[in-house]
């Protein structure tokens, strides 16, 4: 059974499929391109399921490609190697299910270049399995690089049909920014990398970039910070910690929703994993100095765009800023530096996911019938959606954190880390702070339930219909996942942990 | 003697031989067989590629008392800009369509800058690399101009102006070289400078050397002309002239700046400072321009800017990645010249006429789009771990570089935005009453283009063999 287990084949194989689905051997017919790929989801996910089942956190998976014999680049030390401990187990299963269920999404989301689509789709889900998974920083740095290419197509894409040309050029011209802003961290964060690999080998005089044999601690104090700073200002602009995060309301309103459903629920986390993975871990000692100031950042993050996020009207805009306040929560959690702080992290990771998923998914579905996402002309919708109402009011209340839902638990876990951090009192003071979170979130988030679905019910949507069948599994598959681990905590926090 | 110059100059010769033969045949054949001279070329050249096989390497060979020699990095970059002429001579088909009559001595010509920038690799002389050095500009300044139309006449003699300057000054820091050590041999003046103190008058010719060569980079006080050469000249000849002067003209700075120039300090202080001007231009000018040729032209001062700054920081780490990054850097250059080369006919060069091109025409516009991302620098392609590999030289050559680096890779991010603005018109939809285009190229120009791209493909997942080759040569030079 072990030896069925392969990493290469989990992150390489929608690659490969990736490129078979665009080359003209395939077909064009648009119904066989939807299924055939959803079944290419379905069976990655069943995959990592198994590699899940078969997941033992005392010895990580770990898997090196050669190439004829040698190292990827050898005369650098960079080795083409794949781990994948406990924590990228979680963000792993988290990715597949994400596309999965973006994949049940597309269906009427997705009106031509089916295959172009789709074959990005995959494309995407194997450059950020190969963030999650890469045990080599130049690895990681080249997948991080990847995902800009479908991400770029799939936000700024013609998705829709050409009776949508203005808001055609408005995604593409939040895919341009988003490439930008992304393209400009990283390039920062190579600077970080090529500093960390080059002070690594004078330090300890091997020749490496695996995360592995990188031992931080003999490189001089300040170079730590100012490697430290670099890859913090990288990954902050995916995260976003906050002058950082202009790109992604936009992208994330213009983008098509299953297209939002996977930049909000997986690429955001790939910044947070980022973190981890660079500062967090290999950067240990350097973090304990920067972690007080990164908590600060991390409530500007909560409390400002939980404000910003109240004075929107446009659905999708609502959600974007709340991922951004969310995503504060999880920086937080890191910064406390402590083992509750850091599963508090990761559970938030995939709380937000599905919550965020669904949020999106309610967000479309209401602009697929009535053709807007504005609050203030919607109103009245749940006497036409009744499914869709109640879907929306178990997620939302999921969102504020009422208990037996995910994000409660993680959200209360979150600010006792922060609390119990010894080392500064900085942390104790924003974990304070960050409490009112809980309440400006219900404030925005109730005000979308109420503006757009009670109410009197306006003439033109009373011929709206309610959810079909693809959106009912998508839907009911996230608040499945709400419920199990907001009654179950205890599984992924053990295993976080 | 006559043996030790057959061992060098072999390739040499026979392509001289070809120069002759095809002037030779401009005065025998009529204006109708124009056809042949893009032949007679590329057989010349690939006769000299099979020649550079014979020639001696271990450990250095030295001809005309000392003033030419070979080791492996010579050969190296012979066979770099061997392949580069190989293929540029592939792609003259519509250039010499359009000249006809003047087919052969177009194609001397070209033959001639190869020669040239061959000399300029072997030369161990001030004199001969001078000598060569012009040979290569003066055979330029016809190239340029051979294009129909005024442009390509004032793209001539702008570069032609800037190049009679920048001779001016390296003439000018040879005389005080050799006014401080009495000679003009490239080992002689080594072995002097070496045991001498650096003096300021060495620093202020060494200078002068760089400034006086780095004009055919089109590098920040040298610059000016580029924009103008690069929307006035052919597209073939674009794609020479993006590449084989650099490939001579790094080829020797490396050289230089290894040997006889290594003790400056400020030289490197100038050097960088002229990086981070001419990164700083190139990237900014670009943003706002629309003609895909001259953005490619920022896109070429770009880069040698940051390969500039590689080489001025000497080690032998940084010349390995000095000689990956160029031998990357040609190949995907001239396979976006390729493809302009394919469109030249059909498209004027603004970035919005080539909308639409990706949906008749995969395979030559996915080539192209790769290219342009290997350019940007986007993993998988060779340009990805081109960039990585002179980067680390930079980053490991001292925190006071990190600055350096920090603005030149925030600068990258600006070249992004302008090799976006090539790509996304390709793949964007075209109007429904507009047919979609279609393209059709000939097969030398779908070679080149597909061969081209492919490499930087496979050098992207497989770089190890060729940077262990570089770095090999490093350490022979």
């Amino acid at each position: 059974m072990e030896k069925l287990l392969s990493i290469p084949f989990l992150i390489f194989m929608p690659l490969v499929i990736s490129m078979f689905v665009i080359s003209p051997l395939f077909t064009r017919n648009e119904i066989i391109v939807r299924r055939f790929s959803k079944s290419i989801f379905g069976l990655h996910f069943l995959y990592s399921i198994l590699m899940l089942a078969l997941f033992d956190p005392a010895n990580p998976y770990i898997s090196q490609i050669h190439f004829f014999g040698l190292d990827w680049i050898q005369s650098m030390g960079v080795k083409f190697i794949f781990k994948i401990d406990n924590i990228s187990m979680i963000l792993v299963m988290l990715t597949s299910f994400v596309f999965l269920i973006s994949s049940f999404a597309s269906k009427f989301n997705i009106r031509e270049n089916h295959k172009f689509y789709y074959s990005m789709l995959l494309l995407l889900e194997s450059a950020i399995l190969g963030i999650f998974t890469a045990g080599d920083m130049f690895v990681f740095f080249l997948f991080w690089e990847l995902e800009l290419i479908p991400a770029y197509f799939l936000i700024g894409g013609k998705w829709k049909g050409l009776e949508n040309e203005s808001e055609a050029a408005k995604a593409q011209n939040s895919a341009i920014k988003f490439v930008l802003f992304t393209f400009l961290g990283s390039m920062v964060m190579l600077l970080g990398i090529l500093l960390l690999h080059y002070y690594n080998y004078i330090s300890n005089g091997i020749l490496s970039a695996s995360f592995t044999d990188i031992n931080a601690s003999r490189i001089p104090e300040y170079i730590q910070i100012l490697i430290s700073v670099c890859l913090l200002i990288g990954f902050g602009v995916k995260l976003p910690i906050i002058p950082l995060h202009t790109w992604l309301p936009d992208a994330h309103t213009n983008a098509p929703t299953p297209v939002s459903m996977i930049l909000a629920g997986i690429l955001l986390k790939t910044g947070a994993y980022g973190i981890f993975r660079f500062n967090y871990r290999t950067l240990s000692d350097a973090f304990i100095t920067i972690a007080p100031i990164l908590a600060v950042f991390a409530l500007i993050n909560i409390i400002y765009t939980a404000f910003v996020a109240y004075a929107q009207t446009d659905i999708k805009r609502i959600v974007a800023y709340s991922s951004i306040s969310n995503m504060g929560l999880i920086l937080l959690g890191l910064c406390a530096i402590n083992q509750i702080g850091l599963s508090a992290s990761v559970f938030h990771m995939v709380a937000h996911a599905l919550v965020t998923c669904g949020l999106f998914m309610i967000a479309g579905i209401v602009y697929l019938r009535c053709k807007t996402r504005d609050i203030n002309t919607l109103s009245g919708i749940a006497a036409v959606m009744p499914r869709l109402f109640g879907f929306a009011v178990l997620i939302v209340l999921a969102s504020i954190g009422i208990p037996a839902f995910a994000p409660f638990v993680s959200e209360i876990l979150t600010i006792i880390a922060s609390l119990n951090a010894d080392f500064s009192d900085v942390l104790k003071f924003v974990s304070v702070f960050s409490l009112p979170l809980l309440i400006i979130s219900s404030c925005y988030m109730l005000k979308f339930l109420h503006k757009s679905f009670y109410g009197e019910l306006p003439q033109e949507f009373e011929k709206v219909n309610d959810i079909t069948v693809h959106e009912f599994i998508v839907l009911a598959s996230v608040l499945a996942g709400l419920v199990i681990f907001g009654i179950f905590p205890g599984v992924l926090l053990n295993m976080a942990g | 003697m006559l043996k030790d110059i057959f061992n060098i100059l072999l390739p040499h010769i026979s392509l001289a031989g070809f120069i002759i033969l095809q002037l030779v045949l401009s005065l025998l054949l009529s204006p109708r067989l124009y056809r042949y001279a893009r032949l007679v070329s590329v057989i010349g050249i690939s006769l000299s590629i099979i020649l550079l096989s014979t020639v001696q390497t271990e450990p250095q060979y030295f001809a005309f008392k000392d003033s030419l020699m070979s080791d492996s990095y010579t050969l190296l970059f012979d066979f770099l800009i061997l392949v580069c002429g190989f293929l540029t001579a592939l792609l003259s088909r519509n250039l010499i369509k359009t000249i006809k009559g003047n087919a052969y001595t177009f194609q001397a010509l070209l033959l001639t800058a190869i020669f040239g920038a061959m000399n300029i690799i072997s030369a161990n002389d001030f004199l001969t690399l001078f000598v060569s050095i012009e040979i290569l500009s003066f055979s330029t300044y016809f190239l340029i101009a051979a294009a129909k139309g005024y442009y390509s006449k004032e793209a001539s003699f702008k570069y032609l102006l800037t190049s009679a300057i920048s001779s001016g000054v390296f003439l000018f820091g040879v005389s005080y070289l050799y006014g401080i050590t009495g000679s003009l041999n490239l080992s002689e003046i080594y072995e002097i400078v070496m045991n001498q103190d650096p003096s300021i008058m060495y620093s202020i010719s060494a200078i002068m050397i760089v400034l006086g060569l780095i004009s055919k980079l089109a590098v920040f006080p040298f610059a000016n002309w580029v924009i103008d050469v690069y929307k006035g000249a052919e597209t073939s000849v674009l794609a020479f002239l993006s590449t084989i002067p650099k490939l001579a003209v790094f080829g020797i700075l490396c050289r230089l700046l290894v040997f006889p120039l290594s003790n400056s300090f400020e030289l490197t202080f100038v050097i960088a400072i002229i990086t981070l001007i001419t990164a700083f231009w190139a990237n900014t000018y670009a943003i706002r321009e629309n003609n895909v040729k001259v953005i490619l032209a920022c896109s070429a001062s770009a880069n040698s800017s940051y390969v500039l700054l590689a080489a001025c920081l000497v080690s032998v780490y940084n010349l390995s990645t000095v000689i990956f990054y160029l031998l990357c850097y040609v190949l995907m250059n001239i396979s976006a010249f390729a493809f302009l080369n394919i469109c030249s006919d059909k498209h004027d060069m603004d970035v919005r006429s080539f909308k639409g091109l990706f949906y008749n025409n995969h395979g030559l516009t996915g080539a192209y789009a790769f290219s342009v991302l290997a350019l940007a620098g986007f993993p998988i392609t060779s340009g990805f771990v081109a960039k990585i590999y002179l980067f680390t030289a930079i980053a490991s050559s001292g925190l006071i570089f990190v600055p350096f680096l920090l603005i030149l890779l925030i600068l990258t991010v600006a070249a992004l935005y302008y090799y976006l603005k090539i790509l996304i018109p390709l793949f964007e939809r075209c109007d429904k009453n507009t047919e979609t285009p279609k393209l059709n190229p000939v097969f030398s120009q779908k070679f080149v283009l597909i061969v081209t791209a492919a490499i930087t493909l496979l050098i992207g997942i497989y770089p190890e063999k060729i940077i262990e080759l570089c770095r090999f040569i490093a350490y022979n030079i």
